[in-house]
């Protein structure tokens, strides 16, 4: 019997449909089909800013915004051939890594809850709006922040900030060790975790599945440790690994990361408090700031007189290895914009992690790859 | 007759009401008492269920860091019956494929088999006119129905969501009934009665709960599954199932259902409370001012019952949900054993009649 997880299911957690064919209890073939969030966010970027791409990518995964501004600014500055300032490096790494806390912090209620854990759900969704708080007062928004900019980001963080981060580090560290009591040391999470959603490392390589899930299956690769961007060769920090490969795995990895990541932040605070300095680059093109394309004779001379050239990046995204492309071709367009989502390749490969389990365990095996559907159709 | 009972009062109003009318016989004015005793349990019990989804609803909030209903009453005490008026309100509607029959009898007949059973819990002393000498029984019996109903109204909806939450109903109580009824046998063992009553007078000098503690875990997590809640409510299990076998289900039907499910699960508390935590009395070592008010054994039984179903909600809080395989297994190769020696352990205990620190069994052996 074919079923219908979704479009509309409480599994899907967005919008995509896992059509299950299901023999008793038991999974015996799916078909994931997706495209149902397909909004053309590489076609619209074509006719757009380089500045105005970026409220783009704050929709195009919608729990971790700030990690696809990143990824793209990245590409986009080494098209235009902009080079940002050092502490401009420090605060986007500060803000990614928060920004891993928020996505990981959802990813945690959203998967305690489809296995049926209710309150741990809330607990995430309050220790979350704590991150989202510090957002909010140094970007102004709590979902879509629209922060950086080509050649920097829009402003420095206000007085004070450094201090609030740091007492909401030392809180979630608190919480953290909450979490894992509530799911380690529950039996029934443990029965029904463990051995459960199998990819091994070899899968996963073939598949081309990135992130935690390649982690979990003991695959020691992190690109924030094999090709440092931003500032992260100046950090210290581990790669959280975990060899079983199954969901329990997965959780330990994003646990271990989580606290990773708060070890991070407070080593970019401690250095941010130290080394004041200009958060955006001297030689930005003047018209990438201008609110509207300039045209006319202006815009011919700028479209002639500045440098072609192709800038491609590739971060550690919360949910795996994100890359941008970006192709500037001269003008205030970019000629083209092209990303690798990785929850798409982890999705695609979902056939080999969930056939021959029970129809119970896919909304946690599915809760454990951490969907964002918004990444995964662009 | 004393007017310490429901029954009392019901009795009371219905000997009034006779003696405006002259000539009345008396197996008339019984049947009256019957009645207004019938309307007054309904009534009980339902505004009981409904306050019951108000106090777990406040008790869950608390345990999630929030504050659940607080807007609609005091305290949000009013939230419920509001939600309810609005289901009430509310449109039916039946999917066009659906079997006509059993979709309107199955939360129907679910709803009512549920009330029944508040007609053979005793809930003070002479709450019933008379003893039912197998009303445990009964009311296990009347209990287990549900899933049967379940099934029909799953199957009848004609959703493949709603077909396979039904089946694990189905599925699940052959994993917990079996281990439930076990656990009932060494009550049964101990006190030497299938009556209620009985069985709670036989816990006056200890509550079975401290000798019979296998089986009372057996019980509750039996009572859990029975219920079907977190982390026994697979067959709506909402994460993979939708809504299990209510999805098709809206407005004052859906109400069926909400309200049957916590009337059992009042039910249950209700059964653990006469089963193992002495009923309506108290030890009869506490101090005499505990027990020496009007209603006393109601106030106490209330409170019990609260205070096992505010367990409940813990557990709901702190739980994940297990697998249907998992139920089984849990049921068939731990439950069972464990009730089996619960019985064993009620036999033993009847041979030794006594335990140290807890005292002498009464009653058995004469």
């Amino acid at each position: 019997m074919w079923i219908n997880m979704g479009p509309q299911h409480p599994m899907t957690h967005g919008l995509w449909n896992l059509r299950v064919k299901i023999d008793g209890e038991i999974v015996r073939d799916i078909d994931p089909e997706m495209g149902y969030l397909h909004r053309g966010i590489e076609k619209i970027s074509e006719d757009r800013h380089y500045n105005e791409i970026i409220t783009l990518m704050d929709r195009t995964c919608y729990v971790a915004g700030i990690a696809w501004e990143h990824l793209y600014i990245q590409a986009a500055e080494k098209a235009l051939h902009v080079v940002p300032p050092e502490r401009t490096l420090y605060l986007r790494v500060l803000v990614e890594e928060m920004q891993r806390l928020a996505s990981h912090i959802m990813w945690y209620a959203a998967f305690v809850q489809d296995l049926g854990l209710m309150s741990p759900f809330l607990y995430g969704m309050r220790d979350r709006d704590l991150l989202l708080d510090h957002f909010q007062s140094f970007t102004g928004g709590r979902l879509t922040y629209e922060y950086m900019r080509v050649g920097g980001v829009r402003n420095d963080l206000p007085p004070g900030t450094t201090d609030r981060i740091r007492k909401t580090m030392d809180w979630l560290m608190d919480r953290f060790a909450e979490y894992d009591r509530l799911c380690l040391g529950s039996q029934i999470f443990r029965t029904r975790c463990d051995d459960l959603g199998v990819l091994k490392a070899k899968d996963c390589v073939t598949y081309g599945v990135t992130g935690p899930m390649l982690r979990a299956a003991g695959v020691k690769r992190d690109l924030r440790k094999d090709r440092p961007y931003a500032a992260y060769d100046r950090l210290e920090f581990d790669i959280a690994l975990a060899d079983t490969a199954d969901v329990t795995a997965r959780y330990l990895v994003r646990m271990e990361e989580m606290r990773q990541s708060v070890r991070i932040i407070r080593q970019v605070v401690d250095w941010l408090d130290h080394h004041p300095g200009p958060v955006m680059a001297a030689n930005v093109p003047r018209w990438l700031g201008a609110p509207y394309a300039p045209i006319g004779h202006e815009g011919y001379l700028l479209k002639r007189h500045y440098s072609k050239g192709v800038g491609l990046s590739a971060i550690e995204e919360p949910h795996g290895e994100a890359t941008a492309y970006v192709v500037n071709e001269g003008g205030e367009h970019p000629y083209r914009v092209k990303f690798r989502s990785p929850v798409f390749v982890n999705l695609s490969a979902a056939k080999s992690y969930l056939v021959g389990y029970h129809v119970a365990d896919i909304p946690p095996i599915m809760g454990s790859v951490d969907v964002c559907v918004g990444e995964v159709d662009r | 007759m004393s007017v310490q009972s429901l029954y009392g009062v019901a009795s009371l109003i219905a000997t009034t009401l006779a003696s405006l009318v002259p000539g009345v016989p008396g197996y008339l004015v019984t049947l009256l008492a019957d009645l207004i005793f019938g309307a007054i349990l309904l009534a009980a019990s339902m505004i009981n269920t409904i306050v019951l989804i108000w106090y777990e609803r406040k008790l869950l909030g608390r345990f999630m860091d929030r504050r659940g209903a607080m807007h609609v009453g005091y305290a949000g005490l009013l939230q419920n019956f509001a939600d309810g008026l609005k289901l009430f309100r509310k449109n039916t509607y039946m999917p066009s494929e659906a079997d006509r029959l059993g979709f309107y009898t199955g939360p129907t007949a679910y709803m009512v088999s549920s009330l029944v059973i508040f007609g053979v819990l005793p809930i003070s002393t002479g709450w019933d006119n008379g003893s039912l000498p197998l009303s445990l029984l009964l009311a296990l019996v009347i209990f287990s129905f549900a899933p049967l109903f379940i099934f029909i109204s799953a199957w009848s909806s004609n959703n493949k969501y709603s077909l396979m939450g039904g089946m694990r109903s189905a599925a699940q109580m052959i994993a917990y009934e079996v281990p439930i009824l076990i656990a009932v046998v060494a009550v049964v063992v101990v006190s030497g009665s299938f009556d209620l009553t009985t069985i709670v007078m036989e816990q006056q000098n200890y509550w079975f709960a401290i000798p019979l503690v296998l089986a009372l875990i057996v019980f509750v997590a039996g009572m859990l599954a029975e219920m079907e809640r977190i982390p026994f409510d697979l067959p709506e299990a909402e994460a993979e199932l939708v809504e299990g076998w209510n999805t098709e289900y809206g407005g004052m039907l859906f109400a069926f259902f909400m309200l049957a499910d916590y009337l059992r699960a009042l039910i249950g508390s209700i059964l653990i409370v006469l089963l193992f935590l002495g009923g309506w009395t108290l030890p009869t070592y506490v101090p005499s001012a505990l027990t020496n008010f009007p209603l006393a054994g109601i106030f106490w039984f209330m409170v019990k019952t609260y205070l096992v179903f505010g367990v409940f909600v813990w557990v709901r809080a702190s739980l994940p949900r297990v697998r249907t395989d998992q139920l089984l297994r849990v049921g068939w190769l731990r439950m069972v054993p464990l009730a089996l020696a619960s019985v064993v352990l009620a036999a033993a205990l009847v041979v030794v009649k006594c335990l140290p620190l807890i005292g002498c069994v009464p009653g058995i052996g004469s």
